[in-house]
């Protein structure tokens, strides 16, 4: 079998030599005698277990108790973790990863391959039922979804150890960008002796065995968690924060005000706040890309008969003036959205999509235009529809705007309904509605992870939009070595059929104290390591 | 007396079978469960999930197994939000707090609402008596969720006396406000409880007969008319203290103290089923103890009720 080195393999040689992706400390700078970091998080995490743990928030205190493959850096892109570098097969099939010989657990232990292949089985065991199994099944290990689905013992994934420092991955699907995929916390390897000596309970700080910069001192659930320094982690030496507090602090006006009184250096904007924030506070306030989107859903399958019509669909798309949403009504420095997929994403270029070159007043006299054509609203039947989303001030206020825009452009009238989160959820997915907000963020930064919601199969396509040709470019995808065309045709097809309308992209809206330095403000995914981060001297 | 108390407590195990029949499925009833997600889980992965926690059995089944754990070993089973604790760290983690701020928020109304209606009682249609009704409708009228940031402005923006929340193991600088916020409405109605029977037994014969007696003041306010002016603010605080322990969802989550209030709420958005029902019964068994509690001291109070009790 012939291998193509990664080009990693140039880069890890620097590596071992220069401490390029740790703390990166310019020259000149004082750093402050205390390396603390404390900052807000809205709930309790759902773990610390990397194979368990779903929530942004864990997720982010698991990136720092363990170490994957690979880390990212600043801008988001791959750098070595415990993997120094990997080939690939020329079919793509097969990776082979070689990890470094000085990573260490927090008891000591070596890091080893058999660590990975030991908590990559853990991840799809029926025994865990990991909710997060899906996410080996989507990064198309072999046999993944037979283990899962009970018809294969875990030792049958495809990942092996042929030795303490080569992982050997078999893939069932070329995917393109599986490399990306192993920064996630469900890839993170586990400490079998650990799991074993204390079951569930082996995530508690006295338990606990990590491999991160970082190790879990001190954890009281929804009140705090501390992590500290990990001394047996290989690059120590180049950590600087010593200590990480996380507050549980449920309420978003609460934690600003103890953002004020210094106690956390970081929390969350509260919807409608940024403006005046970064008016007071211009090097602390920060709305920063994030790779989410947020649609309206058109029910495709069960709603108004009128949906059917794509000039309905488009009429009602022209007639939302996403400028007056994000400028005016959310005012936190979202991205108005003309594409599904956000431009932020990595290796993806927004296509030319018609409507996005238009003034909003043409796309008004082009929505009234289609409507008529359609034999809708003015001189037409009317137009009515009812518009369900989750309950929350901010999506009611897109809801108040978007609807009042139709009713007084178009003549259509709409009724807004809420429902609680998980009743919502219900609802939408049994496509009991007409018109239904939805809202995405990507698993990995890659345009796929937002496109694969339009095809057919996806149990996430809530308007049930069915196209064939969409469906043939997204498998294609998976196993091309440039999709971007592919994405390109999806999205233009997306355009003309609108079974969805992209009204914005999100921003993550944070209030960071100015002595943190190192936060990675370019990663759109806002994956964050404290290992990169450090404290400067008031 | 012996008698009564083992009765009342015979009376509470058919009374929780009720309620936890009735909380397991009336919490069914609402749509969505703890694994609906924005992201439906695979088929095969959600009848793994299913699995792992019980719930692909019929719901008599999952109830009669919840029953039995609990008769046999005390296991209100796991957490379905927090995956690596069970309902039994959680309460125990969580109970203790609020117990802790919610004591201290009862001393702080019995200690201030008895005394500010004694002396309105005592200056009856007075300065004093208008002063004091006049701070109890005051607090009265500010409920926790306007105190609490008041509090918090003033405490911690502007005088930074006291963290804005936060526990940090039980210190008193983290007490203070979440039991001044608690506490001042009840404190407010207390006041005028007192206030309303300290005068309504002032005014009766027997202190009439007191005085007549030529009694001290002293002895008459404290040893006579105190005990019986105070059994309805009892009655009040019985239930009261139930609320206070048990947790305020709002100061749980505003001041982040980490207490069960908080549980209840989040048990409830996440279809936390097992945390739901262990605080459903936390609750109702903390009901009982404390409505037994007043019921006795009724009795000490009382000699009527005494009576009528043997």
């Amino acid at each position: 079998m012939k291998r193509r080195p990664f080009l990693f393999a140039a880069l890890a040689t620097t590596f071992l030599t220069t401490p390029a992706f740790a703390a990166d400390v310019p020259e000149g700078v004082t750093l402050a005698d205390e390396q603390t970091f404390t900052y807000r998080t809205l709930d309790e995490f759902s773990s610390f277990d990397p194979q368990v743990v779903e929530d942004v928030d864990g997720s982010n205190v698991v990136r720092d108790l363990f170490e994957g493959l690979y880390n990212q850096d600043a801008d988001g892109n791959i750098v070595p973790g415990v993997a120094l570098n990997h080939e690939a097969s020329d079919d793509n099939l097969t990776y082979t990863f070689n990890l470094r010989d000085n990573a260490k657990w927090s008891d000591g232990t070596p890091v080893t391959a058999g660590d990975f292949v030991y908590a990559w089985q853990r991840a799809v065991d029926p025994e865990l039922a990991s909710p997060y199994a899906w996410y080996m099944e989507l990064m198309a290990i072999e046999n993944g979804a037979s283990i899962i689905a009970g018809e294969m013992e875990p030792t049958a994934l495809g990942v092996s150890a042929p030795d303490d420092t080569t992982l050997v991955v078999k893939l069932s699907e070329p995917l393109p960008y599986f490399t990306k995929m192993v920064t996630h916390a469900t890839t993170f390897p586990a400490p079998k002796w650990a799991i074993e000596e204390h079951g569930a309970q082996w995530t508690r700080p006295e338990n606990m065995v990590s491999n991160g910069a970082y190790v879990l001192t001190a954890h009281v659930p929804k009140e705090r968690s501390v992590r500290s320094r990990n001394e047996m982690y290989w690059d120590n030496e180049n950590t600087v924060l010593d200590t990480v507090t996380t507050y549980v602090i449920g309420d978003e006006a609460q934690g600003l005000t103890r953002w004020r009184a210094g106690e956390v250096d970081m929390t969350d904007i509260p919807a409608g706040q940024y403006p005046a924030l970064s008016q007071e506070f211009p090097n602390e306030a920060f709305a920063l890309p994030r790779l989410c989107n947020y649609y309206f859903n058109f029910n495709l399958a069960s709603g108004p008969e009128a949906f059917k019509d794509v000039r309905v669909r488009q009429a009602l798309a022209l007639a939302v003036d996403r400028e007056i949403i994000v400028d005016r009504v959310l005012q936190g420095g979202q991205f108005p959205a003309f594409s599904f997929t956000p431009a932020a994403t990595a290796g993806f270029e927004t296509p030319d999509i018609e409507m996005a070159s238009m003034t909003q007043a043409e796309r008004d006299a082009k929505a009234k235009e289609l409507l008529t054509e359609a034999g809708y609203g003015e001189g037409g039947e009317p137009l009515s529809f009812t518009y369900l989303y989750n309950t929350s001030e901010a999506h009611q206020q897109v809801a108040i705007v978007a609807t009042q825009m139709w009713k007084q452009k178009l003549g259509v009238d709409v009724t807004l309904e809420n429902q609680e989160w998980k009743v919502f959820l219900e609802t939408r997915g049994a496509q009991n509605y007409d018109m239904a907000r939805g809202a995405w963020c990507g698993d990995y930064n890659e345009a796929s992870t937002f496109l694969d919601l339009l095809t057919t199969e996806s149990g996430y396509n809530d308007a049930k939009f069915s196209n064939a040709r969409v469906d043939e470019l997204m498998a294609e995808a998976k196993s091309s070595n440039d999709p971007q065309p592919l994405y390109t045709e999806v999205e233009q097809i997306v355009a003309a059929e609108m079974p969805v309308i992209p009204i914005y992209h999100y921003s993550t809206n944070i209030m960071l104290s100015e002595s943190i330095q190192g936060w990675p403000i370019n990663n759109v995914e806002q994956n964050w390591y404290a290992k990169d981060l450090y404290r400067i001297a008031d | 007396m012996l008698n009564y108390t083992l009765r009342r407590l015979l009376m509470v195990i058919p009374t929780l079978l009720i309620l936890v029949i009735f909380a397991f499925y009336l919490m069914r009833l609402a749509p969505g469960g703890p694994f609906t997600s924005e992201r439906p889980l695979p088929p095969a992965v959600m009848a793994n999930v299913l699995e792992r926690y019980g719930m692909d059995e019929p719901l008599y089944v999952q109830l009669w197994t919840y029953i039995k754990n609990i008769i046999c070993c005390f296991d209100f089973g796991p957490s379905f939000a927090q995956k690596d604790r069970t309902v039994n760290d959680v309460i125990a983690q969580g109970f203790p707090v609020t117990l802790t701020y919610g004591f201290w928020s009862a001393v702080f109304v019995l200690m201030l609402g008895v005394p500010l209606g004694i002396i309105a009682a005592l200056r009856h249609n007075g300065f004093w008596d208008y002063t004091m009704t006049g701070l109890a409708i005051f607090s009265q009228i500010f409920p926790n969720f306007v105190l609490a940031p008041l509090l918090v402005l003033l405490f911690t923006l502007s005088w930074g006396l006291l963290p804005g929340g936060g526990w940090n193991g039980g210190q008193w600088q983290y007490i203070v406000m979440p039991a001044i916020a608690l506490g001042t409405s009840y404190m407010a109605s207390v006041a005028r409880l007192t206030r309303g029977s300290m005068l309504e037994v002032l005014g009766s014969p027997y202190i009439r007969t007191a005085r007549a007696k030529g009694l001290p003041e002293r002895t008459i306010i404290l040893r006579h008319a105190l005990k019986p002016a105070l059994l309805p603010t009892l009655t009040y605080m019985g239930p009261v203290f139930v609320y206070m322990i048990t947790g305020s969802v709002f100061v749980d989550v505003f001041f982040s103290t980490g207490g069960i209030g908080q549980d209840f709420i989040d048990g409830a958005y996440s279809r936390d089923y097992s945390i739901l029902l262990g605080l459903a019964i936390l609750y109702a068994v903390l009901t009982f103890a404390l409505t037994l509690a007043v019921d006795l001291l009724y009795a000490w109070i009382d000699p009527k009720v005494r009576a009528g009790l043997s």
